[in-house]
């Protein structure tokens, strides 16, 4: 199967958009972690979708290696009102629209897997539009990319296509190198 | 001095007849002023009897009891007799017996007679009409309308209040010349535009209703108008233009809009997405990989999402009523649900 990202651009630390239907979005967050961590990297999941529990367990049943794969869970706290985090594994952040909590967690995480092969994976941007308007959208995208591109490492933004609206996605395609249109 | 003329007395019974029973007040008198006639007329307006008037010069000073004023009708009238031995359509102020107004005009004949020169003077009561005329110009000043009276080839004659709060051009600036539709329509191919429209609508019909036009005010403000015309006067030579500024309520309609386009883009996203994971989630439970719990945590984001929508929509409609106090009533009603 032909992969999604390519990794000598993932090598070089390039920030991709990846574009997915609504009905394959699910499958591309597994076929993006399975692909990033056969490559040997550990990749950090900020999901606004699902918890990080049902996201976990989907992994495991597709073979997925979950030491390579930490959580920031925006959707648990939110649902349940309490959740206990598990260093290493998962942080949560109370709200998707708390973007001060998630820009911290981001810094936080990335700080603890320094010197360590690390790809972002924010699931998704689509759902963001629900808790913030694609202005402040637009400025948490810009804060995360720049952190990332600092700190030099590589991240995944995944959005449902046609689910951004026009102003919104041109602001994104200029601060990712690559934008993949999956299907 | 002295003379006195009834219905028995020259110049005849006929003219006497005429003369007491016209619906104008009537006065014969010397050229000094002393009354020889006082028609019913006369008596009726002013409340002054024949017998308190006539072989007496006292009236003028009852009719106009202020001096400043006497004095300065009297200067007219001097005035005006200076170049000719009568006044037409001169017009004064009265104050009859009961100590009431009344704005006569007055039109005068000297004639000679066999027993000297004397002056016909006929006055007119045309106080209930420059009451009229006062209450249409008010109507006219007041109405929170543009106004504006054309004589043939859009010359103006009539400018009133808010056609000069409107435009920014005075009643000076208007009146008098076409001229003030070069300066609300200073774009020749718009005002070329405008006037083909307008000759079409003319020539099938002799008005036009709810034109909308752009005017450029003095301030160099656009403006939206809707016009409505009327040929009016004997012989249809003027035409009234009314004007209705419905700047805010394009502004409002505009934004109303907007508003549905924001909100079709703000729920349709939203909306689409939780339908999607609820699809997501539906296939999930059919493939079997979910815990009650997990199903019912799922489920729960799902109403979160949908609460967010919710709120979100409701914080829309707060921010676009602010944000244009002008949205007309009815529609605000329906934003604020």
């Amino acid at each position: 199967m032909a992969l999604i990202v390519n990794p000598d651009e993932l090598a070089r630390k390039r920030i991709f958009l990846v574009l997915a239907t609504p009905g394959n979005i699910r499958q591309r967050n597994i076929d993006l972690i399975r692909e990033v961590s056969d490559l040997g990297y550990h990749t950090v999941v900020i999901t606004t979708n699902f918890p990080y529990s049902i996201l976990s367990k989907l992994y495991g049943e597709q073979g997925i290696d979950l030491t390579k794969v930490s959580f920031i869970d925006a959707v648990t706290r939110n649902s349940l009102g309490s959740a206990e985090e598990i260093p290493g594994i998962v942080r949560f952040i109370n709200n998707p629209a708390n973007l001060t909590d998630m820009g911290i967690a981001v810094t936080e995480i990335l700080k603890e897997r320094s010197g360590q092969k690390v790809c972002i994976l924010f699931d998704s941007i689509s759902t963001l539009l629900i808790y913030l308007s694609s202005p402040n959208i637009s400025k948490f995208i810009h804060f995360v990319t720049n952190k990332l591109r600092l700190m030099d490492i590589s991240g995944i933004f995944l959005a449902t296509e046609k689910g951004l609206d026009p102003m919104l996605m041109n602001q994104l395609t200029t601060f990712v190198d690559t934008v993949i249109d999956t299907g | 001095m002295g003379k006195t003329m009834t219905n028995r007395d020259e110049p005849g019974c006929i003219e006497a007849g005429i003369l007491e029973n016209a619906l104008v007040m009537i006065a014969v008198m010397e050229k000094s002023g002393t009354i020889l006639a006082w028609n019913q007329a006369a008596e009726t307006i002013t409340g002054y009897s024949k017998e308190e008037v006539i072989g007496k010069t006292t009236i003028w000073k009852k009719l106009y009891p202020k001096k400043e004023y006497r004095d300065s009708v009297t200067k007219q009238i001097a005035t005006i007799l200076t170049t000719k031995k009568y006044f037409e359509n001169f017009e004064t102020i009265i104050t009859t017996r009961s100590g009431a107004s009344r704005i006569i005009l007055w039109n005068t004949k000297e004639s000679t007679h066999a027993s000297g020169s004397i002056v016909v003077t006929v006055g007119q009561d045309i106080t209930r009409l420059r009451e009229l005329d006062a209450f249409r110009d008010s109507v006219i000043e007041n109405a929170n309308v543009l106004i504006a009276v054309m004589e043939s080839e859009g010359k103006i004659a009539v400018w009133n209040k808010a056609a000069e709060e409107i435009t920014g051009y005075s009643r000076a600036e208007a009146v008098g010349s076409r001229d003030i539709w070069k300066q609300l329509y200073p774009d020749s191919e718009y005002r070329r535009t405008l006037t083909r429209q307008i000759t079409e609508i003319i020539s099938t019909k002799s008005y036009f209703a709810n034109f909308e036009t752009r005017i450029r005010t003095q301030t160099g403000e656009t403006r939206v108008i809707s016009w409505n015309t009327r040929q009016i006067g004997g012989d249809m030579q003027y035409a009234i233009a009314i004007g209705r500024d419905i700047t805010e309520q394009k502004k409002a309609e505009e934004a109303l809009l907007a508003y549905m386009t924001e909100m079709a883009m703000r729920i349709q996203q939203p909306v689409g997405i939780v339908r999607d994971n609820l699809l997501d989630i539906a296939q999930l439970i059919r493939d079997g990989k979910l815990s009650s719990d997990e199903i019912a945590m799922l489920l729960d984001a799902q109403v979160r999402n949908a609460a967010q929508i919710a709120s979100n929509v409701q914080e829309f409609q707060k921010a676009i009523l602010d944000k244009n106090r002008e949205i007309p009533e009815a529609y605000r009603k329906f934003l604020e649900g």
